[in-house]
Formats: C-alpha cells, structure tokens, sequence
C-alpha cells in the first residue's frame, strides 16, 4: 500500500518595527503590532479559515480515511489569540475529530539548537506545553524549525520524553539512490525517520500555478497517477509513505484561490481513496504500518527545506546573520545567568529563524523567494532592525 | 553688495557640510547688509532672493520667467515641503532633461569662449550632457541656466561654492563681467582620498584658474590647490568655517549606559569610516561596555556593515542610517567621544558640533579643523592604535574626558561666522 501523509507548517513570526539606534533606551515594544495583526488577519481570510473549513469537510466525509498532521508554532498561537481566536478555535474544532496529528518543535521556531542545546530542549519543552494546553495532545512526532535535521538534533530529540518519530527534508545527497518512499531510522536507530518527498510536495507547493511549467495546469488525476507510478516499483510488498511536507499558507497565500488549488485539494481524496491503493496517513500511524526493517541513514550535514542549497545559508550562511546570532546568544545567555525572567519571552521572540532569514543576501532565485517573505526593503534593514532591539535589551538589564 | 550665488546645497535640503557652510556665511552676509540672490539646482527656473536676516529661513521664491512668477504668488501653501516640491527642490537633485532636450546648449547659446581654460571647461559640461551619470548631467543643466540668471539679476559680484557650481560661475562672470569667486569646500582629491575623477578635476581646475579670487576653507586646502591645481598664491585667501550658535540647549540625553563614541558624517572614504571601524573592533576588546554609533550614509555604508558583522562586533558597532538636523542633536546629545576618522577633511564642521556639545574630540590631523581647534585630541587618520588608544585614554579616565569635552566647548563657542563673513567682504571689497 501507498500512504499519503500530509503535513502542514502553521507559522508566523513576531515581525519587527523599524527600531532606530535613537529608539533604543525608550521603552519601545520591538514587534510591529500592526503590521503582525494586518497579516495575520489577511492569512486568516484568505488561508487559515478557508482551508481548516475544508480539511474539516473532508475529514467529516471520508469518516477517518482522511487525515492530516500539523505543527503549529508558540509564536503562531500567541497571534491567533491577539489578532484572530477564531483561527485558533477552528485548529481546536479540526483536532476533535481525532484525525489530526500534531507535530512537536520549538516555541519560537528557532535556531535554538545552532548555539544552545539546554535552550533548544526548554523551547521544545514549552511547546508540548503548550500543544497539551490548548489542543490536550502530547506529540510523537518531532520536526525542526524548517525541516533543519542534522544526526545530533536526531539524539537531543530522543533524549526528550515522548518522540518517536522525526521528520526531515528528503535530500538527494543523504538518500542517495534510496527513495525517499521507505521509513529509516535516525543514525543510531532510536527514532522513526520521515523524509519529504520534495517534487511531489514542491508540485503542490511552488508549482502548481507556474505557467511554464511542462506539467501545467496540475490535475488531481495525473497526481495520483505519478503516486501510483510509485507503488508499482514495490515488489514485496512494502509499506510506502509519499511525505507531502509544506507551509500551510501554500493554500490561498502563495497560491491564491483562483489557481484552482482548494479545489485541487478537494478532489484529491475521492481520485486517490477510488484507487484502492492509496491511503492517507499520519506520521504517528508510521510505527504500526511499517512492515520491513529500517534502515539507518546518516546526517552529517545540516539540511532543511529551504532555497536550492537544501541546507542552513538562508539564515545562517552571512557574517550579518552569524554576528546577529551571536549577539542573541550573548543576550540569552545574560538573562538566564542575571535572573531576568522578564526579558526572556522576548529575547526569545528574537530566537525566531524569520529574522534571521530576513537578513539572506544571497541573490538569485531564492533571493527572490527571501524577498518576497520578507517585511522590510533589504537584508540589510533587517539587520539594523534586529541588532537595534539586541542593543536595547542588553540596556533593559 | 549685491552678490550672484550659486551652490549645490543648502538649508532644509543638505547631504553634508557644504550646506551647512553656505548657511553660516549667507546668515553673517546678511547681517552685514549684503544681499544675496541664491540659485539652487531646482527643477524649475527660480532663485531665493535673500535681503532680510529672516530670509536665510524663509527662503523667498522668485521664478525667472513672469507668467510663472505671477502663477506661484497666487498659490497657497499649507507646509513648507509643499512649496519646495512645487519648485522641484529635492535633496538629491536628478536630472529632468533628456540627453536630446540639451544637446550642446552652449554651442546654442553663442557664447564665445577666449581662453583654453574655458574651453577646457564648456568640453566637460558639453561632454556631461551625454552622460549617463545623472549628476554630470544635472550640472550641465545646471550651467545652461546660468546665462538667464546673469542676464535677469542686477548684481556686483559673482560667488560660486565647488566644483558643481564653478562651469555656472564662469557662464555668469562671461554674460556680467563681474569678479567670480570660488569657494573650495573640497577638491576631489579629499573626496575620493586619490585620484578621483578626471572630469572633475579639469573642472576643478578650470575654474579657479578663471576665478578672480579663490576662498579655501582652511590652510590645509589651500595648500593643497596651490600644490596640486598650480593656483596663483596671490588670489587664494583662507577663510576657516565656523558654526552657528545653537538656540536650543541640548542637555544630556544618554541611550546607553557604557561610553559611546560617534562617527557622524557621509559614509564615504573620504570619511574614513573604515578607520574608524577599525580602532572600534581594538577598544572593544578592553572596553566592551562602550559602544560604536556609525551615523549617516554613503555608499560605504553597507560595506561597513558587512565589515562590523565579520568583526563579530555584536550589538556594539550599531548604524543610524541618514540623520536630519533634530536627530543629530539627538546623538550628539547621547555621545561622550567624537571621531573625526577623515583621510582628507578640507575643514570639517561637524567636530566643531561635537565639540559645542560639549563631547571630547578626536580629530584626524588631515583635517582644516585641526589648524583651529586646540582643545582636542590630534592623530593621524592612518594611526589606528594611536586611535584607540586615544579613545581607551578618554573612556577610562571620565574626569579628563569631561574637562577636555568643557574646554573644547568654550573654545568653539567662539568661532563664529561673523569673523568669516568679515574675511569674505574684504575679499569682495579688493575686487570691485
């Protein structure tokens, strides 16, 4: 059999305002309230809601057939409740169904574990927290903040009580010749490893409405048939899983209502249950399925799902990003050491990786990409911003 | 005296010291009685007849053209930007003609040229026409007007500031036949620290070889004219800057706790910001309480930005981007250290700023200022240890620092314009 296991990244960071150097000592709020509640209320409209409702309708009418995971960062549910409950209480009403799985991480969807190891493991901590709290669900299922996976992310996750399973970014050069179709085991064999199949994800995701495309326009139809393509070379019977990782806001932001996607998702269960062969899945559903012994793979190397490179240059790669980080750990660390439980939530803020990814300068394709999720005119804007609030914290203490 | 002038800058629209400059010497002729008919790069044609002391702020409009001058009394303006945005007065003048529209003006405008230096010059601005740099093309336009300026507005005496305004200088001195002075703020050799740009240079040249006297902003720069220019010594007088008395007192404002040491200025290697950067990344190490503000911007700017970042100077080294004249005060106001880091400073205001708020200076050597200025601390811009050792010196020893910051503060509060205005009328008188 092929499983089709969905997964959604609910995310949104706390932007920051255009803090200036005379800014700093005047008891400013760093974050851009308005212009986090103009965009949260924008993606509700156009995502959040249109697409719970119909993952909710699906769910309702293939009775458990169909199911979908998500995970939802802390720095999302804060702005869920300050700009939009009614976001929040529709992700409540979908998990009541008992055909969601929620997926763990770090609160602030950080690079915590890049310079902090006791940081990483407190900002995943305070995520369950916060999973158990408002969804009353404790996961198994971990992912990195963008997919970032490395062998020791793999060992500081099962170090942590609860997970089984982690979920990665389906590389070439780790997988080699293997297919991205089977479950592995992390390096030394502790947890379940998911890899994403990033062309039939990025199809849905990026190309879906790209006019060049040769494949344009995507019908359900053909979909379902390249997954079936898949089976056909499992012989022996193996259990396949065709991971469809991707953001959330792929459905109505990036690609808008009128390029057809709702209705692609729509249409996307009755064309693939019809098949016999195809079934949709969950992570969590992975460890009884699997009917074969894993193999182990080996992550040297940071990889995530991001730009062309598939590895840390779109946060981490600049001297701007690597002297921001620096400064953040600088500060993080002189909190916790100087008692000041007051600053931490918003030194944590800061931990977030869209910051840091707002400051990529590298050009190209994928500057574009950067570009257009980013709020300010250029990486280096970013950056000013950023070490701004970094200098103004350090004069809070 | 009624005097012709032209400038590139000037009060609320200025980039740097060149604006600031020409404020302080137009408000001292003022006062002396002198009338001055200023003519800016604007997109329309108009001047600012200045006759009243006010008038330096009030900056009253005249269009050359009648129609035009009628239609702008009747109209109405609720705030200032408005008035400036109707004669197209912007900070960062941009071409409006296109290359076709001012082909050869001059060739047009028959005028005959007698000497080689003219023609030296009309090759460049004809040349600048068909640029596609906007700023020679800007100043091409620029000299095309300068004929109707001279033809329209009586006046005694022709007063051009740099290089921009010296080929329009040399068109009105050929149209009135009234003495031309030119005003050097700074060669092209300060601006680019070497070589610079040919153009310019043969413009510079030109037009202080037809200027009946030359006004450099300190022995420093006339040196470096007669040096390099090969100007007659005889017509070259030093008339230092000054500042103008602040009306509001700035107290005291701090933004952080530690030491903070200012760069303010354009972010250019004229500047030396990169020296500056330099002898910050060293005090760091031994004070890493101070902090580093890098005001302004320029085209260096984000190379020092990369630079701070490599240097892992953390939230340290921070950049404030273009500051208006409130904002300056404002980091004046939060500063205990200023650096003038210039490679090449014809004279340098803003020390003379920093000093009146009362902030201990460090001051490159190859500064104009420096040959004024007594109260401050001198190193050679090249001499970064000398540098942060002089910083290390001020930030560990508070009481020195205050009294040397008190003493530049009395001593600055003395030079003012009106001595400079004074210099410049004797020069004017020697020429009518």
């Amino acid at each position: 059999m092929i499983n089709i296991l969905f997964y959604f990244q609910v995310h949104q960071p706390f932007r920051l305002k255009h803090l200036r150097t005379l800014d700093i000592g005047t008891n400013q709020d760093y974050f851009d309230d308005k212009k986090n509640r103009d965009i949260i209320k924008k993606i509700a409209e156009k995502c959040y809601i249109p697409t719970n409702t119909l993952l909710l309708k699906l769910i309702e009418k293939y009775h458990g057939k169909y199911k979908v995971s998500f995970s939802i960062t802390g720095t999302a549910v804060e702005q869920f409740k300050l700009y939009a409950p009614e976001i929040l209480e529709s992700f409540k009403e979908l998990s009541r169904t008992n055909c969601v799985e929620f997926i763990g991480e770090t609160y602030y969807h950080s690079l915590a574990f890049l310079f902090d190891p006791d940081e990483f493991l407190e900002q995943i901590e305070m995520h369950k927290e916060m999973l158990l709290s408002e969804f009353g669900y404790s996961p198994v299922t971990f992912r990195n903040t963008e997919l970032i996976y490395q062998n020791r992310i793999a060992d500081y996750v099962w170090e942590t009580e609860g997970f089984k399973i982690i979920i990665a970014e389906g590389a070439d050069r780790i997988l080699d010749w293997r297919s991205s179709a089977y479950a592995y085991k992390d390096y030394r064999k502790n947890l379940t490893l998911l890899l994403k199949n990033y062309k039939l994800s990025d199809d849905i995701a990026f190309r879906f409405s790209n006019k060049g495309w040769k494949e344009y326009p995507l019908t359900v139809e053909k979909y379902v048939k390249w997954i079936e393509e898949i089976s056909d070379t499992e012989k022996m019977g193996r259990e396949l899983f065709i991971n469809l990782f991707m953001d959330y806001e792929t459905f109505g932001e990036h690609q808008w209502e009128d390029t057809g996607i709702f209705k692609f998702m729509e249409k996307l269960p009755d064309v693939a249950l019809k098949t016999k062969k195809i079934k949709f899945k969950t992570p969590q559903d992975v460890l009884s399925l699997v009917n074969y012994q894993q193999e182990s793979l080996s992550y040297d190397k940071f990889v995530s799902w991001a730009d062309m490179e598939r590895d840390l240059s779109a946060w981490y790669e600049n001297d701007m990003q690597k002297n921001a980080l620096e400064s953040l750990s600088y500060i993080l660390r002189k909190i916790k050491d100087e008692g000041k439980k007051d600053l931490l939530p918003i030194a944590r803020k800061l931990s977030t990786s869209d910051h840091f990814y707002y400051m990529c300068s590298k050009y190209f394709q994928d500057g574009d990409v950067h570009k257009y999720f980013s709020p300010y005119n250029s990486p280096e804007q970013a950056y000013i911003y950023y070490m701004n609030a970094i200098a103004d914290l350090e004069e809070r203490f | 005296m009624r005097i012709l002038m032209f400038t590139w800058e000037f009060p609320p629209l200025i980039s740097g010291g060149l604006g600031i400059a020409c404020y302080g010497i137009v408000n001292a002729l003022l006062k002396r009685g002198h009338q001055i008919y200023l003519v800016l790069p604007t997109k329309e044609e108009v001047f600012f007849p200045l006759t009243e002391i006010e008038d330096v702020d009030k900056l009253p409009v005249q269009f050359l053209n009648h129609q035009k001058n009628v239609e702008y009394l009747r109209k109405v303006f609720k705030k200032e930007e408005e008035r400036f945005d109707y004669i197209g007065m912007t900070r960062f003048p941009e071409s409006y003609f296109s290359i076709e529209d001012n082909k050869f003006f001059l060739l047009r405008s028959k005028i005959l040229f007698e000497t080689s230096y003219e023609e030296i010059l009309i090759k460049q601005i004809n040349y600048g026409q068909l640029s596609e740099n906007n700023l020679f093309r800007k100043v091409a336009e620029f000299t095309g007007r300068a004929q109707r300026y001279a033809k329209t507005i009586e006046h005694d005496i022709i007063h051009v500031h740099d290089w921009l305004t010296y080929p329009a200088g040399i068109i009105a001195k050929k149209v009135s036949r009234k003495p031309l002075i030119t005003h050097i703020h700074a060669t092209e050799f300060d601006r680019t620290g070497g070589i610079g740009d040919e153009r310019i240079h043969k413009i510079e040249y030109a037009g202080m070889q037809l200027a009946d006297s030359v006004i450099a902003v300190s022995k420093y720069t006339s040196e470096m004219v007669i040096d390099r220019y090969r100007i007659d010594t005889k017509k070259v007088y030093i008339v230092h800057n000054a500042i103008m008395k602040r009306k509001i007192k700035h107290e005291k404002d701090r933004i952080f706790k530690g030491p903070t040491i200012i760069f303010l200025g354009r972010i250019t290697i004229q500047k030396g910001p990169d020296y500056f950067l330099k002898a910050a990344s060293i005090v760091l190490k031994k004070h890493p309480e101070s902090r580093f503000i890098m005001a302004g911007s320029g085209d260096m700017e984000r190379k020092m930005l990369y630079q701070s970042a490599r240097g892992r100077l953390l939230h340290k080294f921070l950049f404030t981007g273009f500051l208006n004249r409130d904002e300056v005060n404002k980091i004046f106001s939060a500063s205990d250290i200023y650096v003038l880091s210039s490679v090449s400073e014809p004279f340098g205001i803003a020390p003379l700023e920093a000093m009146s708020f009362g902030i201990a200076s460090i001051i490159s050597k190859q500064s104009g200022v420096s040959e004024i200025v007594k109260n401050a601390l001198k190193v050679d811009f090249w001499d970064v240890n000398k540098l942060a050792e002089s910083i290390n010196f001020l930030i560990e020893n508070p009481e020195e620092r205050k009294e040397l910051g008190l003493k530049g503060k009395r001593e600055v509060e003395k030079i003012a314009w009106d001595s400079a205005a004074l210099k410049i009328e004797e020069i004017y008188r020697r020429l009518l």
